[in-house]
């Protein structure tokens, strides 16, 4: 098919065939001053994202087609100018004379050629990007003020940077149906809508789903789902993060708070063994919501709807708090140190090969290593194991996995498995119901998700110790309880499927921790609320990293590690577990993770593109 | 001495002592209100008519407060204190001509003063004005505080330096009377002119002592709260306060009085000519006496008055101008003065 | 040292500044003249002042007929510069689609600079004339909605100047 560009791009190949400036395998271009290697086959945009160089853009995203239609990317392009005689042709101060295409290109939809001259900042551009922004003002409402966008908006944005900041506009603009529900999380708000056609891509490209389409013509252009059908996909609601203005927002959180009101923390999602990479929202110590955070290692831009929609309710739903003691039978509130004395209490007399540890694959690995530390260092018993999550209706081709704890490999790979002597959990039933098991310690786990027989077995046990986040089957089974910080409580690591490691930070305080010490992410309000704000009231429960429990019990039985803090915790594992060796929390921030057993070679970071900036932070 | 005249006395002492201590609380009132008028305010004025109330609610409150005293204070000096400074500051009224005597009971003649005819008047108001010193010192040192201690030293500093120059300031009206007796020297300025015009330079001397001798603004340093908090009486609450308060302000009623005595005439209605031939009345009959009483508390509310009138004018020296104005300025002149007055008495006499 | 120009006190005042005698008269001649002019102060409780429209009191909410204009956006909240300001959305089915579910001033924070009202994309928390706060403990410093909505026809002098000035 010839079209403009394919014509554009055969002349210049032309020209670079006469010019011989170098390899014609990796053009050499210029953009704003500054010469460029770039990729053969890329376009200018990428080209220059490679560089670090962001040329404004709204349609165009790195993991979808090209469409070209928001011309927000218009760029100068030429080449050098040559003289009759074929040779360069310079200015009297010795600048190249730029002999520039009449029309000006769309940076996403041209490829670089060798030679090429671009310019993103010169007068001519920037009126264009003027135009442009002007055009696509005139029908975007001013309701910035109630749209959930502002503060992480494109068109915002580029409002400031690349506009005139007034509008010559003086007509009514044009109404559109302002609350249609796409799908069941997400909501379409027809006159926000910039028609940049990213959803409508995603949805045929990514999620599979192509119900999406632009209907109307001109300015009374919308988008709507194919009749009968709707955007229910499992990965919907990566279209909100994509959109560069408000017109695609969730449900969901629809209107809990602003943007610049919630501090960001970078976390893994703890859904599957995927591991996607997210970033958690918190205001008023509870966690909103969740979104996706670039790693092109795993996740890409994206997040199954599920992750998003299960992590805040991890977080916040049917918690422990407080430790109890099992008391004539009830559960009774006690203190941390009444409950770890009476754990060693009903530790000291057994044998090992009387204590079963079972520690999860929902744990940090710092927190199954600490509990696997006790079992072989402090108990010396060879009989720990932890729980499979497998589901197998789960996985799919995108992200999902049917393995649906995020840390399946870390907890086998830290040493949560029998020794040879021991007992694993498949066995765990028949051994408590023989009576060989007096104590059981379990960490974060739900038995019933493993067995129903398993579950009824661990009832009767003398001694029920539980380290739980939620209040399980088996938590209200315990004979001593002690609440343990979820994920987004924690610092700490995740093993993925794939054996990267990842770090996740603590986005969420409990009594155990304070924001400004563990130097979590905070919002204004975090920073500089004082304890009588209500805001600042809002819940920290009382509950402790796994990792310190695990340190306390041990140091009730007579064992005193230095822990202080997770990053030590986890230098201990890297030095002990070969897998691990050579890992540091700041190596795998620096890589965005890294696999077992390949901390020293790992992946080039390359560059990460985040569709939108979060300006409040 | 018979029992009658020793009641009587007592009853005097009674009338007089009260008399005095009201009108320091009422000064209090009066600093209030002309400070007000000077920074255009009202000032108080919910107590009573006008605010005419307001010091017996003052003093009502005092009484009412907690009184504190530091854990590390000299408990004993803490509380005589206060007392000897309003005694010294009432004992001095005892001196003071108010006028002639009012009534006659079995031939003694009893009027306001406590002590008429004391040959040695002036000296005995010199003598009581420096025993007042001891009440700020002790205050301050049995305190216990940096703030009241150094306020302490401060007004006892102050004091001594500036006494030298008041009691040099009186030796020239003391020279033209030619007596220390207080009345006499107001029988001769009833007589001839008052003395502030003979002695405009010895007027102006004491009356700078004695705004440094009471502690006042622009001299206020002992207090100066910006520095001391509040200086010698940071320590106090209660009524203890409200005694060095009212001391204080009793002595400004007291050197207000006796400059009435010593330069503007006491009781003497009209400058340079003798009343009692003016207005047709005896000299020492009531009538003359009773206005005499007035006049010369109007003198010395006038006085007052413009003591509170410089103290919302005048900003407050600090220490060092302070005692250069007292030695080196003040007490030269004054010497000056004593010796300039004593050759002009030998050669007009 | 020597091409340092002293400026003592000395140096500074001339001979009859140096006597302070007459400078003192001047001054005292100032305060005296001050005493017989009318007084800036006023008896307040029975004596009241009414506020012009510039004035800034305490910040309240526009409460039209059909409701308060505030959308929750927020912003008077992000501009607070003491942090007084918090504000919960909420989705409505009016046109404005959303609305403040929770207003809160914490009184006791407010400094009364008017940030709020500046930043306001919809004219609806504007400076009030009320000037008499009392509260009895912390926790009353904290006006809801309940106190912070007046209705407009009590605002408009201050709506004028804001009309007219901003």
């Amino acid at each position: 098919m010839e079209t403009p560009n394919s014509r554009m791009f055969a002349r210049l190949t032309d020209a670079r065939g006469r010019l011989e400036t170098g390899r014609t395998d990796m053009p050499q271009i210029i953009i704003d001053g500054r010469s460029i290697e770039a990729t053969q086959g890329k376009t200018i945009i990428e080209a220059a994202l490679d560089s670090g160089i962001t040329i404004p853009h709204f349609c165009w995203h790195p993991a979808l087609s090209v469409a070209g239609n928001c011309r927000m990317c218009l760029v100068n392009v030429g080449s050098h100018k040559k003289d009759t005689d074929g040779s360069l042709m310079y200015a009297a101060d010795g600048t190249p004379i730029v002999s520039w295409i009449p029309k000006m290109q769309i940076a996403c939809a041209t490829p670089v050629a060798d030679g090429m001259i671009v310019d993103t900042t010169s007068e001519k551009t920037v009126l264009a990007q003027n135009a442009v922004m002007e055009f696509l003002l005139v029908n975007h409402p001013l309701d910035c003020p109630i749209c959930d966008e502002a503060g992480q908006c494109k068109l915002q944005e580029y409002a400031f940077l690349h506009s005139k900041g007034q509008s010559r506009f003086d007509e009514e603009k044009v109404h559109k149906e302002k609350r249609v529900e796409l799908g069941p999380n997400v909501m379409f708000d027809g006159e926000r809508c910039i028609s940049c056609s990213r959803c409508i891509r995603f949805a045929d490209e990514v999620a599979k789903q192509p119900v999406l389409s632009f209907v109307q013509r001109g300015d009374k252009v919308t988008i709507r789902t194919f009749p009968g059908t709707q955007f229910d996909s499992q990965y919907s609601m990566n279209v909100i993060d994509i959109c560069p203005v408000g017109a695609l927002t969730s449900i969901d959180f629809r209107f809990k708070a602003r943007v610049w009101e919630m501090s960001f923390t970078d976390s893994v999602c703890p859904g599957c063994a995927r591991g996607c990479n997210i970033k958690i929202g918190v205001m008023d110590n509870s966690v909103l919501r969740t979104e996706p955070r670039t790693n092109m290692h795993v996740n890409s831009y994206w997040m199954c709807d599920h992750g998003r929609l299960m992590a805040p309710s991890i977080v916040n739903e049917d918690r422990l708090s407080g430790p109890m003691i099992r008391s004539n039978g009830v559960l009774t509130a006690s203190t941390w140190e009444e409950a770890i004395s009476a754990v060693a209490d009903s530790l000291k007399g057994l044998k090992g090969s009387q204590i079963a540890v079972i520690g999860s694959a929902h744990a940090s690995n710092e927190d199954n290593y600490a509990l696997a530390r006790l079992a072989s260092d402090v108990l010396q018993t060879s009989n720990l194991d932890y729980v499979k999550h497998n589901d197998h209706s789960f996985g799919d081709e995108v992200l999902r996995v049917n393995d649906v704890s995020p840390n399946a490999i870390g907890a086998h790979s830290v040493g949560l498995t029998p020794k040879s002597d021991g007992h694993g959990i498949d066995h765990m039933a028949d051994r408590i119901l023989r009576g060989d098991v007096k104590a059981l310690i379990v960490m974060g786990e739900d038995l019933g998700s493993h067995s129903v027989a398993l579950a009824e077995a661990a009832a009767t046990v003398d001694t029920l110790i539980v380290l739980g986040t939620h209040n399980s089957v088996t938590a209200k089974q315990a004979n001593i309880l002690l609440p343990m910080n979820s994920w987004a409580e924690s610092e700490g690591t995740f093993t993925n499927m794939l054996h990267r490691v990842q770090r996740f930070e603590a986005a969420v305080t409990t009594a155990d921790t304070s924001r400004s010490m563990a130097q979590n992410k905070m919002s204004r309000w975090d920073k500089f609320g004082a304890p009588n704000d209500r805001w600042m009231q809002g819940v920290r429960r009382d509950c402790r990293l796994g990792w310190r429990i695990v340190a306390q019990v041990a140091s009730a039985l007579g064992v005193n590690w230095p822990y202080t803090s997770s990053s030590e915790v986890f230098q201990d594992l890297a030095k002990n577990v070969g897998a691990f060796s050579g890992m540091s929390y700041a190596l795998l921030d620096a890589h965005q993770g890294l696999v077992l057993g390949k901390a020293s070679s790992p992946e080039p970071a390359g560059v990460v593109y985040e569709s939108h900036v979060m300006k409040p932070q | 001495m018979s029992l009658t005249n020793l009641i009587i006395i007592l009853v005097q002492a009674g009338i007089l002592v009260n008399l005095m201590l009201m009108a320091a609380a009422y000064m209090v009132l009066a600093e209030r209100k002309i400070a007000a008028w000077i920074q255009n305010r009202v000032g108080p004025d919910r107590v009573g008519p006008w605010g005419l109330f307001q010091s017996f609610s003052d003093v009502f409150k005092l009484y009412l407060k907690e009184d504190i005293v530091p854990a590390a204070a000299d408990y004993r000096f803490h509380a005589l204190a206060p007392v000897i400074a309003i005694a010294v500051a009432v004992t001095t009224f005892a001196i003071i001509p108010f006028s002639g005597p009012l009534v006659e009971i079995d031939g003694i003649k009893y009027g306001l003063v406590m002590a008429p005819n004391m040959n040695i008047g002036i000296l005995a108001v010199l003598a009581m004005t420096s025993v007042g010193v001891y009440g700020v010192a002790l205050a301050g040192w049995s305190s216990n505080n940096k703030y009241s201690l150094m306020g302490g030293l401060r007004s006892a500093a102050q004091m001594i330096s500036y006494e030298l120059s008041m009691g040099l300031a009186i030796i020239g009206v003391v020279l033209i009377a030619g007596s220390l007796n207080l009345i006499e020297i107001i029988n001769v300025q009833t007589k001839g002119v008052w003395f502030i015009f003979l002695q405009p330079v010895g007027f102006i001397l004491f009356f700078v002592t004695a705004l440094a001798e009471t502690n006042r603004a622009p001299f206020d340093l002992p207090e100066a709260e910006p520095e001391l908090v509040g200086g010698y009486h940071t320590e106090y609450s209660g009524m203890k306060f409200g005694l060095l308060y009212l001391a204080e302000y009793a002595n400004i009623l007291a050197s207000s009085a006796i400059m009435a005595t010593l330069f503007l005439g006491g009781w003497d209605v009209i400058p340079f000519l003798d009343d009692s031939t003016i207005l047709g009345l005896a000299p020492n009959s009531l009538p003359l006496v009773l206005l005499g009483h007035v006049v010369f508390l109007s003198k010395a509310f006038a006085l007052v008055f413009v003591f509170i009138w410089i103290r919302w004018s005048l900003p407050r020296f600090r220490y060092d101008q302070l005692m250069n104005l007292g030695w080196k300025v003040l007490l030269p002149i004054s010497l000056v003065n004593v010796i300039l007055t004593g050759l002009g008495i030998l050669f007009l006499q | 040292m020597a091409n340092i120009t002293s400026n003592t006190e000395s140096q500074r005042l001339n001979f009859w500044e140096k006597l302070y005698l007459p400078e003192i008269a001047r001054g005292l001649s100032l305060t005296l003249r001050q005493m017989f002019k009318p007084t800036f102060t006023r008896r307040y409780p029975e004596e009241r002042w009414n506020p012009e429209g510039s004035y800034r009191g305490r910040p309240v909410l526009v409460l039209e007929e059909d409701g308060e204009r505030c959308v929750a956006c927020g912003l008077c909240s992000r501009v607070c510069p003491a942090l007084a300001i918090e504000v919960r959305a909420a989705e409505t089915q009016d046109d404005k689609e959303r609305y403040p579910e929770k207003f809160e001033i914490n009184m006791l924070r407010c400094i009364y600079c008017g940030f709020c009202e500046e930043v306001c994309p919809e004219e609806a928390i504007v400076m009030s004339k009320d000037y008499e706060l009392v509260f009895g403990s912390q926790e009353e410093g904290i006006f809801g909605k309940d106190k912070l909505l007046v209705p407009v026809a009590q605002l408009q002098d201050r709506l004028e100047f804001l009309r007219q000035w901003r």
